[in-house]
């Protein structure tokens, strides 16, 4: 890139937030490039003469410094592999590695700029109505857009370059902004003895006050000296008060219900939620509409006073400064007293206001000014090199054009109040004939303002309001009663400034009524730079009958951009206003949603919350060699080599499986019984002590929700188990049913307090008896019955269960026993040959004997009848939960049923696969695996009713192919449960 | 969404601390038509304005209760026990 010697650094400013001090260097697009500690990437390279920082989104023209303030899309850059960082925010580290973006191959050469010759190809809605016949146009168009159109990328194969964190904060009184109405307002709150943040989003404190360097001397007693000799005072008032805290550089993105502010600070998102908030964003300098007016070099004039005195750089040589208003003329003598040679102010008003003193300055130092006129176009390939200025007035059509030679032009299109927080938060907003602006109407409840977002200029005003807003905030907190004497006689000297001409008399529409030459190829005149939406691509969108202000919008996407309208709204209404013969009030304006500033995917998505469980025995099985699985937030072994060697192990010998993940609660109280009558299907108050009862859980209309084991412990004592991804719904699902009911049952979730093993096969009752003094013999400890006593030394409960089909016995003991109990079985059972088992092994077992996995083979429409477990629902219950919808059920009977079935060849089917008739599919496998007893691929599958038949064939898909298989009702290992008893 | 919600046990909250449960609905008694009891399953009034509706404190006492809420609006009139 070449250097540009136009642009330099100045003599330290008073005011310049940089260290001269200290140097530091980035690379810009593999150039060096110098920076001072405090420089902005945008400000290094502007010293450096760097003038195209992006090039336009839709026709590649080259961009440069625009707004200085973090609002425009027109310095997005990549910094260190995050894209569409604003340049002009982000301050440069050492080393830091900055790269355009949306060009190539180059910024300054972009072979995609050829786009701004082939605007007739883009008009406006042109994905409304071009590319699409013939028909295979459109995908084609639509892949050379995407690459074509479009900000910056993410490296998606990259590591992520910034993980966000997520912060709750709480505070009484929220101040957005840190201007001199933001600064008064924090002040006047805190000094009540309220909790304040205040959050800016500048990296310093003092709004516009920092580089204002206008004298407001004699003000009473609140400011004294320039612009930022006012704010040091203010601000080191802020940082000294114990009850202000500061959150500077961050965003604030949104404001949602009950004021809720959310925040992007740095790579942390923080949600503050306060009492009361005080609005004091501030307005956005806006840009002026003349053909070319996005050429580099042409900035507001906000950016260059910025510029000048926050970073001590020259923003260029020869200016031309353009406004509407009386700001600009401030801002041509700071240039003037910068070096900067200024070629005129060029005002589209009449005259300028009465007693303007910067004007008289300008005049008596020799400055040209041309009111009346304005900025037809400019002219420059990279960057500007001269402007037209022509007369506003019809009545002289013959006074010349003149073309003035500069290399700046300074914009001053008026302002636009920063209200879209007010608006998130419910706000309303009356737009203001005499300032030109939407000011804000009816607040909502905790909502103040305060500065130039309510429409004003002027800084005695915005400190009163400002102090004002910080003291009614505070009294919302405080509550009624609280400073009223202080509010009133603020207000009462607010009233009497207010009779004061306080507002900058401005041109109400920024984009002057001047004929300016029809655009054409490569000459445009730009009202929205985001999407680069050009002033004819509004005429004709309006000519279309887009008249609507939002319709408009949607329809050329203006507004739509990273800006989100902060440079451009103002220009689209007013210009939809004039072209549609209504006033700017009527044509209203479009509505700000959240977010205000465009916030990275990463940073709304924080860090991962997913927590992982561990069960106690969890190094054991890592030790053992386990593969892990998630299931729900726990990690279980899933094999520990061969699932189809465990399977015989436990069928043969006896193995061992950690079921700790079992949701388990402890139902309590006298109606325990009764409580737990109502939410199952089965009876279990008519339970006897030291019984076990499986149960089914379903919803009202009942379908299944959940199953498990319900033991009776002691009368008003139960413990139940639940699935493992199941256990907090449950736990709300009995509260509820409990709720209001006032009856005397207490839920609690035990889970964690228990860990759990199944230790079943032939072999179980020899292991375990070395262990236990409980008498495990058949006659003594039958099926489905549960003993407490102690096992390896310590306290147990076992349940004689038997989901895998085998004698077996599930013990739960306090978790911190859980490791030693699990080591102690493995120990005495080693004799007999025992075996860890695994989820896998565990699903084959209990698929062998038919017992259904609630959520695999079961799903949101299935019901105990047709799932085959009829045999659990009581009917002769006077109510339970689900009882009427399975009355309804089993009247109209059932279309499809949940059957076994077994394969008829070599064949193995996947888990949900369809079961086919006729190549149509009629049903669906809900588990399939091949089975080391059998030897045979089977399984679970829904089939329509009239096929649940023992030994019906059907078709089963493998691969594509239809294979056949036999129903069975009837479980395929121990019909009986004879073993299971033994 | 991001009201907050009175929890007559824990007082003020995020809303993000609860479980939505529903519209309350009144469970017909055993033996009522069949009518009566597919209304109950499946329709819901889905009025547009106040509504009376359960709550869970998930992340905090775990208790339910009632909100009478305005689904326009989202602004909480009162929050009960059962």
């Amino acid at each position: 890139m070449a250097g540009d010697s136009h642009n330099q650094r100045l003599k330290p400013q008073p005011t310049e937030l940089i260290d001269r001090n200290k140097s530091l260097e980035f690379q810009f697009d593999g150039r060096r490039v110098n920076a001072h500690q405090g420089d902005t990437v945008a400000s290094a390279l502007h010293a450096a003469g760097v003038a195209i920082l992006s090039r336009g989104f839709k026709y590649h023209r080259p961009r440069g410094f625009l707004c200085g303030a973090g609002r425009c899309p027109n310095c997005l850059v990549n910094v260190d592999g995050v894209p569409n960082v604003r340049a002009c925010t982000q301050q440069v580290r050492q080393a830091m590695n900055v790269r355009h973006q949306n060009a190539w191959p180059s910024l300054n050469l972009d072979f995609l700029s050829v786009l701004d010759r082939l605007q007739w190809l883009m008009p406006v809605g042109f994905y409304y109505k071009a590319f699409h016949r013939p028909k295979f146009l459109w995908g084609l168009a639509q892949r050379v857009i995407r690459r074509v159109g479009g900000l910056g990328s993410v490296d998606i194969d990259a590591d992520p370059v910034t993980t966000y964190r997520h912060r709750y904060h709480h505070s009484d009184v929220a101040v957005v902004g840190g201007g001199p109405a933001g600064l008064a307002a924090a002040l006047g709150a805190a000094e009540q003895g309220v909790g304040v943040t205040l959050i800016d989003d500048q990296p310093e404190l003092g709004g516009h006050l920092l580089f204002n360097s206008k004298d407001f001397s004699g003000l009473p007693d609140l400011a004294d000296g320039s612009g930022p000799e006012v704010a040091s005072k203010l601000i080191q008032r802020v940082i000294e008060s114990a009850n202000i805290e500061v959150i500077s550089g961050a965003t604030v993105f949104a404001q949602y219900q009950d004021n809720l502010l959310t925040i992007l600070h740095g790579d942390e998102l923080v949600k503050v939620r306060a009492k009361s908030v005080v609005l004091a964003t501030g307005t956005y300098e806006v840009p002026l509409q003349f053909q070319n007016n996005d050429l580099p070099g042409i900035m507001l004039t906000t950016a260059a006073q910025r510029l000048i005195h926050l970073y001590g750089v020259k923003p260029g040589n020869t200016v031309v400064v353009a406004t509407v208003n009386d700001q600009a003329y401030q801002a041509a003598l700071d240039l003037l007293n910068a070096g900067v040679e200024v070629a005129a102010v060029v005002d589209v008003r009449p005259t300028y206001s009465h007693g303007l003193e910067a004007a008289t300055t300008l005049i008596s130092r020799g400055v040209p000014l041309l009111t009346g006129h304005a900025i037809t176009h400019a002219t420059g390939k990279k960057r500007v090199r001269a402007v037209v200025v022509a007369s506003v007035s019809p009545r002289s059509p013959d006074s010349p054009a003149r073309r003035i030679t500069c290399n700046l032009v300074c914009m001053a299109g008026g302002f636009q109040p920063a209200n879209a927080l007010l608006q998130h938060a419910g706000g309303s907003l009356d737009y203001d004939e005499k300032s030109g602006e939407g000011i804000p109407h009816d607040l909502p409840n905790g909502v103040y303002v305060a500065g130039e977002v309510t429409g004003v200029h002027d800084l005695a005003t915005a400190l009163l309001q400002g102090r004002l807003a910080g003291l009614e905030a505070a009294r919302l907190v405080s509550g009624p009663g609280s400073n009223q004497e202080e509010i009133g006689r603020v207000r009462q000297r607010l009233n009497g400034l207010e009779t004061e001409p306080g507002i900058i008399p401005s041109s109400p529409v920024s984009a002057p009524p001047v004929e300016a030459p029809t655009e054409s190829r490569g000459k445009k005149n730009f009202v929205c730079f985001c999407e680069d939406v050009t002033v004819k691509d509004i005429s004709q969108a309006i000519e279309e009958g887009f008249e609507d202000i939002q319709m408009l919008k949607r329809y050329s996407t203006a507004t739509m951009g990273p800006c989100q309208g902060k440079m451009c709204l103002k220009a689209l209404v007013g210009l939809c206003a004039q072209q549609t013969g209504r006033t700017i009030g009527d044509t209203g304006g479009t509505t700000a949603r959240p977010p205000v500033q465009p916030v990275p995917l990463a940073a709304l998505a924080g860090p991962s919350h997913m927590p992982v469980k561990r069960t106690p025995l969890d190094q054991n099985h890592r030790d053992l060699g386990a593969s892990m699985v998630d299931l729900g937030p726990w990690q279980r072994a899933h094999s520990y080599g061969s699932p189809q060697e465990e399977c015989l192990a436990v069928r043969q010998r006896v193995g061992i499986i950690d079921v700790t993940t079992l949701g388990k609660l402890e139902v309590t109280g006298r109606d325990a019984g009764a409580l737990l009558d109502k939410v199952y299907t089965h009876h279990f108050s008519n339970l006897r002590v030291g019984r076990i009862r499986y149960g089914l859980l379903c919803s009202d209309n009942g379908t299944i929700m959940d199953d498990g084991t319900v033991t009776k412990l002691a009368e008003d004592r139960y413990f139940v188990t639940t699935t493992t991804g199941n256990v907090d719904l449950i736990e709300e699902w009995f509260n509820w049913w409990q709720a209001g009911t006032g009856s005397c049952a207490h839920v609690t979730n035990v889970t964690s307090a228990y860990a759990a093993v199944n230790v079943a096969g032939p072999r179980a009752r020899d292991t375990l008896t070395k262990l236990t003094d409980v008498d495990l013999s058949a006659q003594s400890f039958r099926y489905m019955r549960s003993a407490q006593g102690a096992v390896a030394g310590v306290p147990a409960i076992l349940l004689r269960i038997g989901f895998v089909g085998e004698t077996g016995w599930e013990i739960h003991v306090p978790a911190e026993y859980g490791q030693h109990v699990w080591e102690t079985i493995m120990e005495a059972g080693r004799e007999f040959g025992i075996a860890p088992f695994g989820l896998e092994a565990q699903r084959i077992l209990r698929l062998e004997k038919m017992h259904v996995i609630v959520g695999q083979d079961t799903d949101a429409a299935s019901n105990p009848l047709d799932s085959g477990m009829d045999w659990v629902v009581r009917f002769d219950k006077e109510d339970f939960i689900g009882r009427e919808g399975l009355k309804l059920a089993s009247e109209q009977g059932p279309r499809n049923k949940l059957v076994g079935f077994i394969m008829q060849n070599w064949h193995v089917p996947e888990d949900g696969v369809p079961v086919v008739s006729g190549g149509k599919p009629i049903g669906k496998v809900t588990s399939a695996r091949f089975s080391p007893t059998m030897n045979k691929g089977f399984g679970l599958a829904w089939v329509p009713a009239e096929l649940a038949q023992d030994g019906t064939q059907i078709s089963v898909l493998v691969n594509g192919v239809p294979q056949p298989a036999q129903v069975a009702l009837q479980p395929f290992y121990d019909p009986e449960g004879e073993l299971l008893r033994q | 969404m991001a009201f907050l919600l009175n929890c007559p046990n824990c007082g003020e909250r995020n809303v993000h601390e609860f479980r939505f449960g529903g519209e309350a609905t009144s469970r017909p008694t055993p033996n009522s038509t069949p009518d009566d009891w597919i209304r109950y399953f499946y329709n819901r009034g889905n009025v547009a304005g106040v509504q009376r509706e359960w709550w869970n404190h998930r992340y905090g006492c775990r208790k339910w209760f009632f909100a009478l809420r305005d689904t326009v609006s989202n602004q909480i009139q009162e929050t009960l026990w059962p």
